[in-house]
């Protein structure tokens, strides 16, 4: 009879390989205590991430992806340096796993760290983990000439929704890197300051369209109406996608004024505009609106035609 | 290894878990966290580390009813529409009531969601009316997460055992016989109450590439539970709603609805139009799909190709990373590119699957079945359109009632007999000296699936599917010959996979109607909501053949009005529209 | 015996230079939920996996899992 059940080993037993002579014994070591999930693993696999043979420490970074706590963390850090960039890209990953609070702990102190991929790494492992006590080196690494760090340290901040940190995102928004813009514009979702307003009303002029978009989008978040006139403005953007989000952002602040604005909007050749405006409309429901979804009652497009079937039965009720 | 042994081990727990892939796990974690003192044991025929349907990950959930997106209402509400109103409420409202608790906890296993830049969940839209869809950056480490908890738990695991029957004694169940699929060696398991999460009945029809395993469905999923459950005299309902779906051609993996959907993906026909409604899986988008092929206008595509780079390269890294990681190496052995070509698409073979239609073992809200003692979860109870959250949520359910259960029990006694008998039939095929190898068996029987019980149903053509079936089944009896312990896995795989086909034409003769489009469309039959606005009941009649039973639908938790019934009915782009 | 001997290509192919059976790995067989692979031991007695049964689903936790990166998994030659 052949062992029936999954074995629980002894630790020490299990990592009795990882002091053998051969790689490959040693690999199989890891994986062994990886798939023990004990806890007591851990500084065994500390160790095998410092090991002679990158085939080991690799499998090493990616096995400390079943644990947590201030001690993976550490052993996870320390690998972000390693020669191999296989092993790097593998610690990078696993620390993006921690869901342990403490587990910050050990990287905090790497935060102010200049070394571009490790600070990056650094960043995206502390963001889930919303320690408020990153909010300081996140800030500072704005200040970073990567935009890979900087885009991470947007990232952290926007996690721990903090108002203190406004002018930060508001700093980040006006960045000279459009991916940074755009991440800082997304993360000003949560405040309904008047700051955030103004930074997001602000980036509805920015010169990249994707950051237009963000901000017509963000702005159904954290906007109010005083924001209605600048998303109408946004309805006359040249690039339909922010045109869509500044249509969809109207509808869910309920800016009736601006339906007679959006129903022409119904001509323009772009289904899934046509479609956002239809369904805005039905949120609207302003009964001016009606010979305009009329016309497009069979549009060629289906979900439009959905839409506009929803819409008047709404403004009908 | 390989090599046939002769043994046979008892052992005996207080919850036996048969299925370590969604459902599963969860429902022996969920039991052992009520319970601490509750001997689990989660049995698989594969290695829990990756079986299963999400053996490789998932992309996303499809179905998750997330506070301020969707209401548990509006979910049970779609739900019942888009399963032609044959659909007892409760399960499914309680699913909606519950899964958002159960994201939680999976978020808190490492499995995670995607997030904006605040860290609130991120959800996209793409049913009729509510907002379900969250996709899963790093879907890929579902199982690892899993198996994670379940070795925390310290949960007895039981890799490579095939259970093959249910024992059952006092009117309730008793435990199951299994054997090693890598020795032969038979262990029965006696136990107070045991949890059936084995997937989909997935190797029933036969894929137009004719291989054998190149199924939508992991092909380990060939049905024991759909089986087992017959065998042990459990009803099964609605197996005549089959599992059809839209894939990509060849390949056989999902194409569009929930990834690039809410992107601006579409099917379409040669032309690059629109034909249906809503990408949507249901019986009546199938049958809009199967029509346009029959009506010419075909081949169907996936059309991404009117997309902006940033939103195809979005989607080119959901589908090729997650889920089913070799379509990116099909498509490039093809010269297939997304910004350029549309991708070819065509109808699935048939299976029994709850996950997207409503064939199964028959449950109520807490994933009992007919028999005491006994849970079905996942894509082989039959909640309807219940996806990977569903298995996970009903997996739950069954596992904590489940540890209720067993505080209330002893060991139900069995017939010793019954063992005797199974081991006879498991092992016959190991006692000839030659004769018709399984993987014959199974060709033959899924060869005649597609030929017969392939919609549209046609009345002869299912009567000649049952006496070509009752043929293999004395060849099979009588001749199927295996070499070693793994070929005697496909054969009981085989077995199975015929007790399926039996089933699926029984219960597709029973019902007299059409209903749920493509799935159950009858071409001498019309839809009739007098006769048949009701389930159907299969059980193993005394003759040792499926017996039929019609069951009322349970009165409605949340009522549908008579204009929001129809909603799954006009798929179809209008006439005028589609000569454009 | 009755049964043939018809020859098929299979989907999964192993680089033996890389694979470490000798050292007791087994990962690939292990994780196979269709459990077509197994462990081949030379003449000379080093080890290597291989595809045993053409029954693959193509899903990859074979290739995923390798701690060496020696599994390739290609789509069975009926369906690529």
């Amino acid at each position: 009879m052949s062992a029936l059940f999954e074995e629980f080993d002894d630790i020490a037993d299990l990592a009795e390989g990882l002091d053998d002579a051969d790689p490959g014994t040693r690999i199989m070591a890891v994986i062994d205590l990886a798939d023990s999930a004990d806890p007591a693993a851990i500084p065994y696999l500390a160790r095998a991430i410092a090991d002679a043979d990158a085939g080991v420490r690799k499998q090493a970074a990616q096995a400390l992806t079943d644990f947590d706590g201030p001690e993976t963390a550490a052993a996870l850090v320390s690998a972000l340096t390693d020669s191999d960039p296989a092993v790097i890209a593998a610690a990078a990953t696993s620390l993006t796993e921690l869901k342990d609070p403490a587990a910050g702990d050990a990287i905090l102190p790497h935060l102010g760290d200049t070394d571009e991929t490790k600070l990056s790494a650094c960043l995206a492992g502390i963001k889930e983990l919303r320690r408020p006590e990153a909010m300081a080196p996140a800030t500072a690494a704005l200040a970073h000439a990567a935009p890979g760090v900087r885009i991470q340290a947007v990232g952290v901040i926007g996690w721990l929704q903090d108002e203190a940190a406004l002018p930060a995102l508001q700093g980040a928004a006006a960045d000279a890197d459009v991916q940074v813009r755009r991440t800082a514009i997304a993360a000003l979702g949560f405040s309904k300051s008047q700051a955030a307003r103004t930074a997001l009303i602000a980036a509805l002029s920015d010169p990249e369209w994707i950051v237009r978009e963000a901000a017509a989008e963000t702005l159904a978040k954290s906007g109010d109406a005083s924001c209605i006139a600048a998303l109408r403005n946004a309805l006359e953007d040249e690039y339909w996608q922010v045109r869509l989000k500044a249509v969809r952002s109207l509808g869910k602040l309920g800016a009736a004024e601006a339906a007679l604005q959006i129903a022409p909007m119904m001509d323009i050749p772009v289904p899934n505009l046509r479609k956002e405006c239809a369904a805005v409309l039905g949120e609207l429901a302003v009964v001016e609106t009606v010979p305009f979804l009329e016309k497009y009652a069979d549009d060629t497009d289906p979900d439009v035609r959905k839409n506009v079937r929803w819409a008047l039965g709404r403004i009908a009720a | 290894m390989d090599e046939i042994l002769d043994g046979l081990t008892q052992i005996d727990c207080d919850i036996l878990v048969i299925g370590g892939g969604t459902a599963g796990p969860m429902a022996a974690l969920k039991a052992k966290k009520k319970n601490p003192n509750a001997n689990v044991v989660l049995l698989d025929k594969a290695n829990v580390k990756r079986s299963g349907a999400i053996s490789m990950g998932m992309d996303g959930l499809n179905n998750s009813v997330i506070p301020g997106y969707a209401t548990p209402e509006q979910y049970t509400k779609e739900i019942t529409i888009a399963n032609d109103g044959i659909c007892d409420q409760a399960a499914v409202y309680r699913y909606a009531q519950e899964c958002y608790g159960i994201i939680q906890e999976l978020d808190s296993f490492g499995i995670r969601f995607q997030k904006d830049q605040n860290g609130e969940y991120d959800v996209k839209k793409v049913h009729h009316i509510g907002t379900y869809v969250l996709p899963m950056p790093n879907g890929d480490t579902v199982k690892k997460a899993l198996y994670r908890q379940l070795r925390k738990a310290r949960i007895n695991i039981i890799n490579r055992y095939m259970a093959t029957r249910m024992l059952t004694g006092e009117g309730r169940v008793a435990g199951a016989v299994c054997v090693n699929t890598r020795s032969a060696e038979f262990l029965v398991v006696r136990a107070k109450a045991v949890i059936m999460g084995l997937g989909a009945a997935g190797r029933l029809g036969l894929p137009t590439s004719g291989y054998l395993y190149g199924t939508y469905e992991n092909a380990s999923n060939s049905g024991e539970g759909y089986a087992m459950a017959y065998h042990a005299g459990a009803g099964l309902a609605n197996l005549e709603c089959y599992q059809i779906n839209p894939l990509i051609k060849d390949y056989n993996g999902p194409a569009c609805a929930y990834v690039a959907g809410p992107m601006g993906g579409y099917t379409a026909n040669a032309k690059g139009e629109r034909f249906i409604e809503c990408d949507y899986w249901s019986g009546q988008m199938m049958q809009e799909f199967f029509d346009e092929l029959q009506g010419g206008k075909g081949p169907v595509y996936l059309k991404l190709n009117h997309l902006a780079e940033e939103t195809i390269s979005e989607i080119e890294r959901v589908l090729h990373i997650v889920e089913r990681p070799t379509r990116g190496h099909f498509h490039a052995g093809r010269g297939t590119d997304y910004r350029k070509q549309m991708i070819e698409m065509h109808i699935s073979e048939i299976g029994f699957c709850s996950g997207h239609s409503a064939s199964g073992v028959f449950v109520d809200e807490h994933a009992r079945t007919t028999i005491p003692g006994l849970y079905a979860a996942g894509d082989m109870a039959n909640v309807p359109h219940n996806y990977m959250l569903g298995a996970f949520t009903n997996g739950a359910f069954a596992g904590l009632d489940a540890a209720d259960f067993i505080a209330d029990v002893d060991y139900a006694s069995f017939d010793a007999g019954e063992v005797e008998a199974e081991r006879t039939r498991v092992l016959a095929p190991t006692k000839r000296d030659d004769g018709i190898p399984p993987n014959q068996i199974e060709y033959k029987t899924r060869r005649l699936v597609n030929d017969y019980l392939q919609p549209p149903k046609v009345t002869a053509k299912m009567e000649l599917a049952q006496k070509r079936f009752e043929e293999v089944r004395e060849d099979m009896e009588q001749g199927m010959y295996v070499r070693d312990a793994h070929e005697l896995m496909r054969a009981l795989e085989a077995s199975t996979i015929l007790d399926c086909a039996d089933m699926a034409a029984a219960a597709s003769l029973y019902r007299t109607e059409s209903r749920w489009g493509l799935y159950h469309n009858r071409v001498e039959y019309d839809r009739d909501d007098e006769n048949w606005f009701c389930h159907t009941i299969l059980t193993k009649g005394e003759d040792g053949k499926p017996a039929h039973r019609k069951q009322d639908v349970k009165p409605y938790v949340v009522e549908i009005a008579e204009d929001e019934k129809d909603a799954y009915y006009k798929q179809r782009v209008g006439a005028s529209v589609a000569a454009e | 015996m009755p049964l043939a001997q018809t020859a098929t290509t299979v989907p999964v192919t192993v680089n033996d230079d890389l694979c470490i059976a000798d050292k007791g790995c087994t990962v690939c067989v292990d994780v196979c939920p269709l459990d077509v692979l197994r462990i081949a031991e030379s003449e000379d007695g080093s080890k290597t996996a291989y595809m045993k049964y053409d029954e693959c689903w193509y899903c990859m936790p074979c290739e995923a899992d390798c701690p060496t990166g020696a599994v390739t998994v290609n789509l069975p030659y009926l369906l690529k």
